[in-house]
């Protein structure tokens, strides 16, 4: 039998929960690891090894000591996949980037001494491929189980995962939801990366553009709508900082 | 005839539905409340019902065709094994609008053709349909104006309210043994049947949407304005979020997926809802798009409505619903107001033709989803990207093709893909397709071994008329991969048995790079055969590259044609290859004096079903899986998303 992939579960800054995600496949765990030997995964165990094919990263890039560490998970792994928002877009940690991080730094720690403290050392909020190629991306805040999945499954099989181009309003029609825009809401859904099956606005809360935005907001069309549900530009500029910020449109492969 | 209606008292039908409920017969749906808005949805109690509803967020077609179903069951462990997967039991939608009723009746053409789709046809002979007549109008809905309003047939039992009671209008044998064991009914007497015609004809008024132009004549209007700046305007701010498809009840393409168990060893072929406005809808595996242009994708949607399933099946595929004017957000969408919009231009002052009607093949085994088992044989790579298989069907039953058609190589967990046949027919269980390695399937194909199991659909599509050959010069073209049906053709015409029927053989046969070119034993061989002139040309030669050929695109070589050997009217010329090289070839040709009556073409597009029902393949009207993918080149000419 082929030898089973080695596969290691790394995060940077980041809540966990993508991770979690994965540990809460319960006993499905027994499946992933007939076809992959999980050889780090600092939230689930405590053996670690530096030896792997697959990094499965989770969390947003904020300072030179995590450029560093992320370079040099590259260095080791075959394939680094980018996991969950903070990762893939950088996400909430963006918010920040609205402020220079000597502002942030104040705001938050006001005048303790942080100097030659390398933890303190921040620099603006970074996705994984601001730093190093990323092959593929797992979307989401947090990511959607059974897409982990079909990544693990697609990658174990040699296939090249499909992740939708297409957005998250398909998959809202397919489950019938009366629309976030008639109830008077401002959704992010027409604009959005399907593939999480319209989790947000199935449960009557309307999207926030987590899995990246495949439509810029200054398109014309984008510009109607706003107009049409009497919204601002700067309407959706605020929407987007919540997960978008700074970025306009992700690439077609990320 | 007259259909036969019975009166019941609202306590009574109450009655009746808690009856079907309790009986779990049936799975009892029925229309009801979500938020301001209603669907269709399993009943608890005939209390849930609200039959004065005006629309459904979604037609009843999700429990005909799901938006997401498993089309086949299959083990990666097991040799090769499939099983079409149904599992829906008996059911009735109770609260059906007439627009959708005949909704379901147009996808029933569609559907229920020669190529049955055995999961639509099981859920629909499962099915009952208890119509009811509109009460309330939505607030976009033209059904009135589309003559969608009422209906006569489609339904087992058809609901009417008139007051105190409802008139029941019994449309099948079905509905009425049901009201038979389950209802309390007496007979309608002709003020009851009075009532009726009041009660529709009071709706009538509430429409406040009403389309201009009556629906036979939606296609010379959409004909004449194929190129009208309209389609550029409105898709200038269309989201491509593909909602107005997705909510449409005649919307009914699809795409087909592989997923796998974690642990790889189970997997399911899934079949879900596509939408012809995404972009990635006409994209095939080696990446190019057939309709990237967003314009193109808008427009495509009305015409396929108003021209392209009218000239196919003869009726318009809308049914004035007024779901997809909801659903849009920059409201661009609604047929309504586009063909009202269209209604202020000429409909007379350009003719063009988006469709041609075609004899087409019919599945033998009438599964149309399920691949019968097959195993590789050999194994012959033949360059970094290519490699030609042989196969063999497991049954032993010959393929049967014909030149020209193609398969549906599946593998499981990985997906299928068309493949062009190569060899020619004969009676034999084997034959040959070359896989070139650009996505999921081809890749996977190409790392298979002799001993593998593949599972084959077909030959599927249409192939060359050889009779129409008989007594010709024949002039072959082909272009990269194009070869591979072409050898097929090719090897027919050079069999002994055959050749005798035609005259003069010409083959022209270019590729990118002289490792591209594929099938150099048979071109060393057709070079040697008498009266047939072969000639071969590269596009680009590496000066490490060995190669003593003609350099150059595939039109340099027409000069080389020994001009005895073409009596151009009675030259029968055949092109296939790249999307690209169709414009420059068929220029030569026309050149030669070819008339485009004799000119074929084999076409590529995303061929995902393989039997007209997907819809990815289009080209205006035509499905290119099913009415070709060859095609005459006289009649294919007249359709712009053919060579564009």
């Amino acid at each position: 039998m082929k030898q089973k992939p080695r596969v290691a579960v790394f995060d940077f800054a980041d809540c966990e929960g993508c991770e979690l995600e994965i540990a809460d496949l319960e006993e499905e765990v027994l499946e992933l690891i007939e076809i992959a030997d999980i050889v780090s995964f600092r939230e689930v165990m405590k053996e670690h090894s530096d030896s792997y094919d697959i990094a499965i990263v989770e969390g947003s890039i904020m300072r030179p000591m995590d450029e560093e560490r992320l370079r040099s998970i590259r260095s080791h792994a075959k394939i680094l996949i980018a996991l969950g928002a903070c990762a893939t877009i950088g996400g909430i940690n963006k918010i920040r980037n609205q402020w220079m991080p000597d502002e942030v730094k104040k705001e938050v720690y006001g005048n303790a001494n942080l100097k030659g403290n390398e933890l303190f050392d921040v620099f603006q909020t970074k996705a994984l491929n601001e730093v190093v190629p990323v092959d593929y991306y797992i979307h989401g805040c947090p990511i959607d189980r059974e897409e982990f999945k079909s990544v693990i499954t697609a990658l174990a099989l040699g296939k090249k995962p499909e992740i939708p181009r297409y957005p998250v309003c398909v998959e809202c029609k397919k489950n019938e939801n009366v629309c976030q825009f008639e109830l008077g809401n401002f959704c992010l859904g027409p604009i959005t990366r399907a593939g999480c099956k319209a989790i947000c606005p199935t449960n009557n809360s309307p999207c926030e553009g987590c899995r990246g935005l495949i439509k810029k907001a200054e398109t014309e069309c984008v510009k109607e709508v706003l107009e049409r549900y009497k919204l601002s530009y700067e309407d959706i500029r605020r929407r987007c900082t919540m997960y978008n910020y700074g970025r306009k449109e992700c690439s077609y492969d990320e | 005839m007259k259909q036969l209606v019975k009166i019941i008292t609202k306590k009574d039908f109450s009655t009746f539905i808690n009856a079907l409920i309790h009986d779990k017969s049936y799975d009892v749906v029925g229309v009801q409340a979500k938020g301001t808005h209603y669907v269709f949805d399993t009943l608890s109690s005939a209390q849930e019902l609200r039959l004065e509803y005006d629309v459904t967020i979604l037609p009843p077609k999700k429990y005909f065709l799901p938006q997401y179903e498993t089309l086949l069951k299959y083990s990666l462990e097991k040799p090769f094994e499939g099983k079409e997967t149904i599992t829906d039991g008996p059911r009735i939608i109770i609260g059906v609008h007439p627009y959708d009723i005949i909704a379901l009746e147009e996808t029933d053409r569609h559907y229920l053709d020669q190529q049955q789709d055995n999961f639509y046809k099981k859920r629909r002979e499962n099915t009952l349909i208890i119509g009811v007549d509109i009460q309330n109008v939505s607030e976009r809905s033209f059904a009135a104006s589309m003559k969608t309003n009422t209906t006569e047939s489609g339904f087992d039992l058809l609901l009417t309210d008139i007051g105190s009671t409802y008139a029941i209008t019994i449309g099948s044998e079905k509905g009425n043994t049901l009201l038979k064991n389950y209802a309390t009914v007496k007979d309608a007497s002709s003020t009851d049947l009075n009532k009726i015609t009041v009660a529709r004809n009071a709706v009538l008024k509430k429409y406040k949407q009403k389309v201009k132009i009556d629906k036979k004549d939606w296609s010379p209007l959409l004909v004449a304005n194929y190129q009208n700046a309209i389609w550029e305007e409105h898709a200038d701010v269309c989201m491509e979020c593909s909602s107005c498809t997705m909510v449409c009840p005649t919307c009914f393409c699809y795409d087909v997926k592989d997923e796998v168990s974690l642990n790889l060893k189970k997997g399911n072929r899934m079949r879900t809802w596509d939408g012809c406005m995404l972009k990635d809808f006409t994209k095939v595996a080696s990446g190019e798009v057939f309709r990237e242009d967003v314009k193109e994708r808008y427009r495509h949607r009305f015409f396929r409505k108003g021209n392209y399933l009218p000239e196919r099946y003869g009726f318009v595929a809308c049914v004035g619903c007024g779901r997809c004017g909801s659903a849009c957000l920059p409201d661009i969408a609604d047929p309504c107001n586009l063909i009202n919009e269209l209604a202020h231009f000429s409909s007379e002052e350009e003719t063009g033709k988006f469709f041609i009607k075609e004899e087409t093949e019919v599945l033998e085994t009438g599964i149309i989803h399920v691949p019968r088992s097959a195993t590789i044989t050999k194994k012959i790579p033949l360059n970094e990207q290519d490699t030609l298989f042989e196969i063999e069907l497991d049954d032993k039953k010959p393929l049967g093709h014909k030149p020209g058609q193609f398969v549906e190589v599946s593998v499981f967990g990985y997906g299928e893909a068309p493949f062009g046949i190569s060899t020619p027919p004969g009676n034999t269980p084997l034959f040959e397709i070359m896989v070139r390695q650009v996505g999921n399937v081809t890749k996977k194909l190409s790392s298979l071994h002799p001993g593998d199991k593949v599972g084959i659909r077909g030959p599927l599509g249409n192939g060359f008329d050889m009779k129409s050959f008989e007594g010709k010069t024949l002039l072959f073209t082909s272009g990269g991969t194009g070869m591979v049906p072409m050898r097929s053709l090719i090897n027919h015409v050079l069999n002994p048995k055959e050749r005798n029927k035609f005259k003069d053989i010409v083959i022209l046969y270019g590729a990118k790079c002289p490792k591209e070119i594929t099938f150099m034993d048979d071109v060393d061989r057709w070079k040697k055969i008498s009266n047939v002139q072969c000639e071969l040309t590269v596009d680009r030669c590496e000066p490490s590259e060995c190669w003593g050929g003609c350099t150059g695109l595939i039109t340099t070589l027409f000069p080389k044609i020994q001009a005895d050997r073409l009596d151009s009217k009675n030259t029968i010329a055949v092109v296939i290859g790249p999307p690209v090289m169709y414009k420059f070839v068929i220029k030569c040709l026309q050149t030669l004096g070819i008339p485009d009556d004799n000119i074929y073409v084999s076409l590529e597009r995303r061929m995902k079903c393989g039997v007209g029902k997907c819809g990815h393949c289009q080209i205006n009207g035509i499905y290119v899986c099913k009415e070709g993918p060859v095609f005459n080149y006289g009649k294919l000419k007249h359709l712009p998303e053919a060579f564009e």
